[in-house]
């Protein structure tokens, strides 16, 4: 059996904007029932093995940070479940569910504004894990000296606020601080977008020699498809709400199945496309809001036909162990896109 | 506003020799020392490099959003001619958000918590503009429907916090774009965004440059995008520029060893699962530089000479650099 760290089961998750004044007339008149709805999450499967690197790319909007929050446990799924170690973590009491949270850390898409500005680096870094017993007070400074240059912040910088970083040196000061506590499992929610690739590069090593020493187990949420293609064992690809397709690094970037993952493929910058007219989206881009029925993706689809348009494609295992949400897939006849793609790059 | 009376040629900023430092209790930080760049009507600079080499805070000073202890300490920054160092705060502040924008890394600089993203634009609007509400709601909708926001008539009447980071990204470049300004300096404002919806915002941007001849500073650690979008680079290191040139010019055949190094590093560079290259050692403590050129500590290239002076910019007239012994020009195999 393949040790499973955490696992999602049918998580949805909505939330409820504010009505605007229109609207609440209308839910007073009982002209509307409801304030309208955003749907974060609907119905997400997910299992994240022991030491696997499973990398989690979608649409701006279609969920990832909530995901991430959930499994974290930061937040409450509005239904379904999500189980750590084995055990479901709405349950968990006491010591273990200190455990289990602590065991779970999130690196930040924002280090702005998870950093507290009137908190010294030190003090940011070093309190949670004197707090929670890992070290001494009195060896406070010293440890947090130490990870900083396991990030390459220069040991000196503790003493300073946030405020007095840049935007790369404090996305560090945030890994800094989930690393502090000793996690086995790390959410890495854009961790690494805000450096400039030189420590882009030494992070990921980081992360790759952490993995190692320490058997570490990652989410990694980025839009970079070239650093996701470089670390991740497993690809999952969400749009709107919803995984569309999940498969290993080879499976996903050599052969996609689903159209998003093929759009998201053929807009991937590289540095020897030059001077090139990008595209602006066909179709229209639905609203968490409003999903539209069926396939979340019909309106920007140019394969979509009309079961699309009424019917959810499940996400289904195929033959070569990937699972892809598309009723594509049921057809004799699939339309071979990633050839397409391909003859697309060579005339560029 | 006054579009019609420029030609395509026309130099709309010019920068020269910029210095800005922070004089905090610890010393002083030369955070921009001494940067040079000029940008044409509808041309696109890429600035990338070292993350905490001054990209930002070149971008602030231009915009005069330097907060004390920094300070601009010299040089000059001629947008359309006139000088904006020492100008008025009040000429300074009907320029910005009208004529120069800028699009902050962190969209929260841009937006207040407590204001719905309604008022935010129409705020914008009316700022510099007098126009009637009615107008400047429909201006906001339409350039959050720009960077594809669905439902913009809608999800107009949120909160900052009830939109994912890479929403309030692109409502930072909507409000941006209002004014339709000359000079957009956008820091790194794609990153949070899937790469379609990165291209449909790119796609924006491309149009803004040639139909109405807008000038865009594009900061960005991603080299894939600068060689999509850009038509010229500036790298970055330690407050300075140490290299700049056409966008093949630099990604093709860098010159300074720091360029190559940073192209060498991305993971398309590198097969897939194994150690990526990295440039050896740290980036030195702001406060504490090494003499000479900042980069000879990590340079396998670095002699005597390096470490006696910084090196002057030299080059021919369209790619430049700050290096003693510039890599040679057939030096290829730092390249993917
Ligand atoms: N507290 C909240 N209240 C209302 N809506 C929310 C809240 N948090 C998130 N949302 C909405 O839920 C959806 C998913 O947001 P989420 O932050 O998970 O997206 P994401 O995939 O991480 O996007 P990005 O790549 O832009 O960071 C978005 O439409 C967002 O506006
Ligand atoms: N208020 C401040 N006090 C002291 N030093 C500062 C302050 N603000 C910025 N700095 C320093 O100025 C330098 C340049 O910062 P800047 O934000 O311009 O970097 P950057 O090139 O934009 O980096 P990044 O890519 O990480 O965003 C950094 O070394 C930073 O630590
Ligand atoms: S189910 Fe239909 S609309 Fe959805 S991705 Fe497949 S073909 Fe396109
Ligand atoms: S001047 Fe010397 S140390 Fe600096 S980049 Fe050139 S060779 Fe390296
Ligand atoms: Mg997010
Ligand atoms: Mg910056």
């Amino acid at each position: 059996m393949t040790d499973i760290f955490t696992e999602v089961r049918n998580v949805s998750k909505r939330f409820s904007a504010k009505p605007d004044f229109a609207e609440k007339l209308a839910i007073k008149l009982g002209a509307a029932s409801t304030p309208p709805v955003v749907h974060a999450l609907d119905g997400v499967d997910l299992q994240v093995r022991r030491g696997e690197v499973v990398g989690l790319v979608g649409e701006s909007g279609c969920g990832k940070s909530t995901l991430g929050r959930i499994i974290a446990g930061m937040l409450p799924p509005t239904e379904g479940e999500v189980y750590v170690e084995g055990a479901e973590r709405s349950q968990l009491r006491g010591q273990a569910a200190r455990h289990a949270r602590l065991n779970t850390q999130i690196i930040f898409q924002d280090p702005m504004s998870s950093l507290n500005p009137r908190k010294r680096v030190v003090d940011i870094v070093g309190e949670a894990p004197v707090a929670h017993g890992l070290i001494r007070r009195g060896e406070k400074q010293a440890y947090v000296e130490n990870l900083l240059q396991t990030v390459g912040l220069d040991p000196s910088m503790a003493d300073r606020y946030p405020h007095q970083f840049s935007g790369g040196q404090r996305q560090r000061i945030g890994i800094a601080r989930a690393l502090a506590v000793k996690p086995e499992f790390l959410i890495c929610d854009e961790s690494i977008a805000a450096l400039d690739i030189s420590i882009q590069a030494q992070v990921i090593n980081l992360f790759m020699d952490l993995r190692r020493q320490l058997d570490l187990t990652y989410l990694f949420i980025s839009h970079d498809l070239s650093v996701v293609n470089h670390i991740a064992d497993r690809v999952v690809i969400m749009y709107l709400g919803r995984i569309v397709e999940e498969g290993s690094a080879d499976q996903i970037f050599d052969g996609p199945n689903h159209p998003y993952t093929a759009a998201l493929l053929s807009e991937v910058p590289r540095i020897d496309r030059r001077h090139r007219t990008f595209q602006t989206i066909k179709g229209e881009i639905p609203s968490p809001m409003n999903p539209p029925p069926g396939c979340h993706f019909h309106p920007r689809c140019p394969f979509a036909f009309d079961r699309c348009r009424a019917e959810r494609p499940a996400l289904r295992t195929l033959a070569d162990g990937r699972r892809s949400a598309c009723h594509l897939n049921d057809l004799d006849q699939r339309p071979n896109f990633s050839v397409t793609e391909q003859a697309r790059e060579n005339s560029l | 506003m006054t579009m019609d009376a420029t030609n395509s040629t026309e130099t709309i900023l010019e920068v020269s020799d910029l210095q800005t430092h922070f004089f905090t209790p610890a010393g002083v930080v030369k955070s921009v020392d001494g940067v040079s760049l000029t940008l044409k009507r509808g041309e696109i600079l890429g600035l990338v490099g070292e993350s905490g080499s001054g990209k930002s805070i070149t971008g602030f000073s231009i915009l005069g959003l330097v907060d004390p202890p920094g300070r601009n300490v010299g040089g000059s920054i001629l947008f359309r001619g006139e000088e904006l160092l020492g100008a008025s705060e009040e000429r300074l502040r009907s320029l910005r958000g009208n004529r120069i924008a800028m699009i902050f890394q962190d969209p929260m600089m841009t937006l207040n918590p407590v204001l719905s993203i309604k008022t935010h634009m129409i705020e914008t609007v009316l700022a510099h503009e007098s126009v009637s509400r009615s107008e400047a709601l429909a201006r906001s909708i339409d350039a959050l429907r720009m960077v594809g926001i669905s439902q913009p008539e809608k999800r107009i009447e949120s909160y900052p916090h009830e939109f994912s980071g890479g929403m309030r990204q692109r409502v930072a470049i909507a409000i941006a774009l209002l004014h339709k300004p000359d000079l957009i300096i956008a820091d790194e404002p794609t990153t949070a965004l899937d790469v379609t919806i990165q291209s449909q915002i790119l796609s924006e941007m491309q149009k803004l440059c040639r139909e109405l001849g807008l000038g865009l500073i594009w900061i960005s650690h991603d080299l894939g995008v600068v060689a999509g979008l850009a038509d010229r680079i500036a790298v970055m290191y330690a407050g300075r520029i140490v290299e700049q040139g056409t966008v093949d010019e630099v990604l093709d055949t860098p010159r300074h060893p720091y360029t190559a190094g940073l192209i060498g590093s991305a993971p398309a560079a590198n097969s897939r699962g194994s150690r990526l290259t990295q440039i050896r050692g740290a980036a030195p403590h702001p406060l504490n530089r090494p003499e000479g050129c900042a980069f000879r500590t990590r340079c396998d290239y670095a002699t005597d000479i390096c470490r006696q002076e910084p090196p002057e910019t030299r080059g021919s007239n369209t790619q430049s650099w700050r290096c003693f012994h510039p890599l040679a020009t057939s030096n290829l195999e730092t390249l993917p």
